[in-house]
């Protein structure tokens, strides 16, 4: 018994000697990719390489908001101050229960108008539109039928006007810039079809006419340990796959898509609760069968602000929510997979998702399983395994605080010292801590999601610190 | 034990990424302060060239040499920008000294060719920053070769990689305003393989062109046929933003059928900002046309109808609100707005159709909302006017009372 045991551990030993030197190296290389881009991003603005003239595409920017009476109008507030000369504001209400509409009604004086929609895309129908003209650009309110996020987001690209189209969430800031600096790639290559912009966790700043006046470590550790976490995963991943036209992935909170070609795959798919990662999937897929030149890019100075959770109970259903979002994407699309047609998204993009975010969940907890029953059988080295566990986590720690200082250092924000070692700390916290509570939330995320699939997911909202 | 060593390698490099975040922190609080240096200087060495422009006398050529030596870094260059933010343009005494520096900035022009694209790029911005081209621009004979010999030069920068540094040096050589050279930068950029630049970029900085710009369009119908199709599309918008006076060309453009679909619509949307009797009926007749198949030709000739008076030209918008595509319906319709109809002209045109109805409908519930808003704003700010003329009168108001 205990060799049989012990032929499934070195297995199990093997498995993972493997699995952790391909994150290690992974993470390693796209950090330092990572980092290497935002400092040269930063060279090339500072010896002026860039279209900085008013080159205006003309861009819609659709908010889908479904219960977010609280924060609609600072969004919309601040998507007013953007930088920005030609764009529409296009609010899609999709069957709120509390006081969304009416708060961007009174707010912005708008009347109703029998608009007519042309439904390029199907979506459920619309209860009421209004609109003003009575601001820098014109806002367009669409009341409709509740049909889910992606419904929302389809409503309003039938509204739209423009031949580009920004999605942002209705709790978020866009950066006063944030506009001109998304449209930068399509200018600079017409072959561009969408284009993602970075988000940052904005508990803790104060945002004054879209600029960040006063930037602090939020208050709460969660939401701290959060703000490592998204700069780690956006440098780990989105700057990398962006070299080879890889990345899979464009955050719902912030993305622009050139509509046409979003209409032609078939717009947000309805029925996929990570619709903002199904659409990048689906443009992939479009584009390679139809013969389509296309390029899906990312921006690392273009800065859509965003609340994060605040509490665990609203950080685990987010979680719960995107990975259920992953697991119908990759299974939706699952003939990517080890497909040459497909090149480096297949055998690249694809797979990291499959293996290090899909599958990761399974495999910690498989991997502690292991520990416990070697422990159990007396067969651990215990020495190695604590060196392993602590290089593990320092060495995690020490690339998370490089992506942070590197995002801080090139966008010239000022931290304090408290800040630093508060960064400091809690890196270490979220690498040997949050991220195995995640992996349990994330792992657990597929029992019974057939039945939340078309829910919003609520999460307890603040007003954003706009001033 | 094998293991162990690969464990100590992470360990190594977790060292080596602490040791580039502490030494990048050092390094970035230094840059400011020797930025500064440098354009502090700048200044120093330029103070007593100023003096001497005042008096008349020329730049010292030793002052040249060593300024060319120090511009020849970037970061000397960037010091210099720096400088020139500080001086007022305007001075003839700046200007003066900048004129001078002509043989300088050839010299970099030299040097920076060879330098990475980055750089290249940042040389190029310089020079259409400060209106350097209009201070370097002299009127002898000497340095007017020489600032041929600086755009011939710019040109050369076009050949690098970087779209920025292209971009960059066609602003320099548009900033320049010789049209000649501008149409080879742009036929240039039309020739390189691989992104394709949009063609906003190009019409947009082709609008920065400071020289005369009748000429600058003269030199790119001249050379029209030897374009790509997608620079053809851009200089046809960029004719359009700047002169009504190619109408026959257009129309001629308009009617050869064999022209590629995007020209033919940039000839339709010239029409519709520059009226022209001739291109009325072929517009007409593009609106009329049901083929589903040439619905963008009506879409676009109904919007650029908007702008041609008559009944005719009613008649067949009130045609178009009938059309199939729901894009030809919503531009006929706001053309019939703006042709000024009244509700009932506007019912008429729709019929009993119930999409026209609806598309008629809301054009007027728009312009209602509009007057109605124009209206409260007018009344508002005859409200703000009273109030300050009331809060004017209102001290002499108090000293009548206190008498």
């Amino acid at each position: 018994m205990r060799e049989w045991i012990q032929g499934i551990l070195w297995i199990v030993e093997c498995f993972f000697i493997l699995y952790m030197l391909g994150y290690a190296s992974f993470l390693f290389l796209s950090v330092t990719v990572g980092s290497s881009d935002l400092y040269a991003a930063k060279r090339r603005n500072l010896l002026k390489n860039e279209l900085a003239n008013d080159y205006y595409l003309p861009v819609s920017v659709i908010v889908p908001a479904h219960n977010e009476g609280i924060t609609i109008e600072a969004t919309i507030r601040s998507l007013l101050a953007l930088d920005y000369k030609l764009y529409e504001i296009i609010v899609v209400d999709d069957g709120s229960t509390d006081q969304t509409a009416q708060a961007v009604r009174e707010a912005f004086h708008m009347w109703p108008v029998n608009r007519p929609i042309q439904r390029r895309i199907p979506c459920r129908p619309e209860v009421a539109v209004f609109e003003t003209r009575a601001y820098k650009v014109p806002i367009t309110l669409v009341q409709k039928e509740n049909g889910g996020k992606a419904d929302a987001l389809n409503m309003g690209i039938n509204v739209s006007n423009y031949p580009y189209f920004l999605c942002i969430d209705a709790d978020s800031v866009l950066q006063y810039d944030s506009l001109e600096k998304i449209v930068r790639p399509v200018l600079e290559d017409s072959r561009v079809v969408a284009v993602g912009g970075t988000v940052r966790p904005c508990n803790g700043a104060t945002i004054q006419n879209g600029r960040v006046v006063r930037y602090r470590m939020p208050k709460g550790l969660l939401a701290s340990m959060q703000v490592l976490e998204y700069d780690r995963s956006f440098l780990a991943s989105r700057i990398l796959f962006d070299k080879f036209n890889g990345n899979i992935i464009i955050s719902g909170a912030f993305g622009l898509f050139r509509k046409s070609v979003v209409i032609a795959a078939g717009g947000y798919d309805p029925d996929t609760m990570g619709e903002d990662m199904e659409l990048v999937v689906k443009l992939h897929v479009f584009c390679r069968e139809n013969g389509h030149p296309y390029r899906i890019r990312y921006v690392t100075d273009a800065v859509c602000w965003t609340q994060v959770p605040e509490t665990l109970v609203d950080l685990c259903k987010q979680r719960r929510r995107w990975h259920i979002g992953l697991f119908q994407s990759m299974t939706k699309h699952r003939n990517i997979l080890a497909n040459p047609k497909y090149g480096a998204v297949s055998f690249i993009s694809y797979f990291y998702f499959l293996i290090y975010e899909l599958f990761s969940p399974y495999i910690e907890v498989l991997g502690l399983l292991a520990t416990l029953l070697a422990f159990l059988v007396d067969l651990i080295n215990l020495p190695f395994m604590i060196l392993f566990f602590a290089i593990y986590v320092v060495y995690t720690a020490v690339l998370s605080l490089t992506a942070f200082l590197a995002r801080v250092h090139t966008i010239d924000l000022r931290l304090t010292v408290g800040d630093v070692l508060k960064a400091v700390g809690l890196c270490v916290v979220e690498v040997s801590c949050l991220r195995f509570v995640m992996a349990w939330v994330r792992m657990t995320a597929l029992i019974g999601y057939r039945k939340k699939k078309h829910t919003w997911g609520q999460i307890q909202r603040h007003t954003i610190n706009v001033e | 034990m094998g293991s162990q060593w690969i464990l100590y390698g992470y360990g190594l490099v977790c060292l080596s990424m602490l040791a580039f975040n502490l030494l990048y922190s050092l390094t970035l609080r230094a840059g400011d302060r020797r930025l500064g240096r440098r354009v502090a200087w700048i200044a120093r060495q330029a103070s007593p060239q100023l003096e001497r422009v005042e008096r008349g006398e020329p730049v010292e050529e030793r002052h040249r040499r060593r300024l060319g030596r120090r511009l020849s870094r970037v970061k000397g260059l960037l010091a210099f920008d720096r400088y020139l933010d500080q001086m007022d343009g305007e001075n003839p005494a700046v200007q003066g000294y900048l004129g001078q520096l002509l043989p300088v900035f050839l010299r970099l022009s030299v040097v920076y060719r060879r330098r990475e694209d980055t750089q290249a790029a940042y040389f190029c911005h310089l020079l259409t920053r400060h209106q350097l081209y209009r201070r370097l621009r002299g009127d002898h004979q000497p340095a007017r070769l020489q600032g041929k010999m600086l755009l011939r030069m710019v040109s050369a920068y076009l050949e690098k990689d970087s779209l920025y540094c292209r971009v960059n040096a066609l602003k320099a050589l548009c900033a320049f305003g010789d049209e000649e050279i501008v149409v080879e930068a742009v036929q240039d950029l039309g020739r390189r393989d691989g992104p394709v630049l949009h063609e906003k970029v190009v019409v947009e900085t082709l609008m920065t062109f400071a020289g005369d710009q009748e000429a600058l369009i003269g030199q790119i119908w001249s050379r029209f046929e030897e374009f790509p199709l997608s620079l053809q599309r851009a200089l046809l918008d960029f004719i359009r933003f700047k002169s009504g006076g190619y109408c026959p060309r257009m129309l001629s453009l308009l009617m050869d059928n064999s022209r590629d679909k995007e020209l033919r619509f940039a000839a339709i949307r010239y029409f519709g900002r520059y009226p022209y009797e001739p291109a009325r009926q072929p517009l007409l007749d593009f609106v009329a046309d049901g083929d589903p198949l040439r619905w963008e030709y009506a879409a676009i000739s109904a919007s650029s109808l908007a702008w041609y008076p008559g009944q005719e030209v009613v008649d067949a918008l009130s045609k178009a609100m009938h059309s199939g595509s729901w894009y030809v319906r919503y531009n006929a319709a706001a053309s019939l707005e703006a042709h000024g109809l009244s509700d009932e002209e506007m019912a008429r045109a729709a019929g009993e159709d119930r999409y026209a109805r609806e598309m008629l409908a809301y054009r007027l519930e728009v312009r209602q909302r509009m007057e109605e808003a124009a209206k409260a704003q007018l009344e508002e700010e005859e409200a703000r006017l009273a109030a300050e003329a009331a809060a004017q009168a209102a001290p002499g108001r108090k000293e009548a009372v206190a008498l």
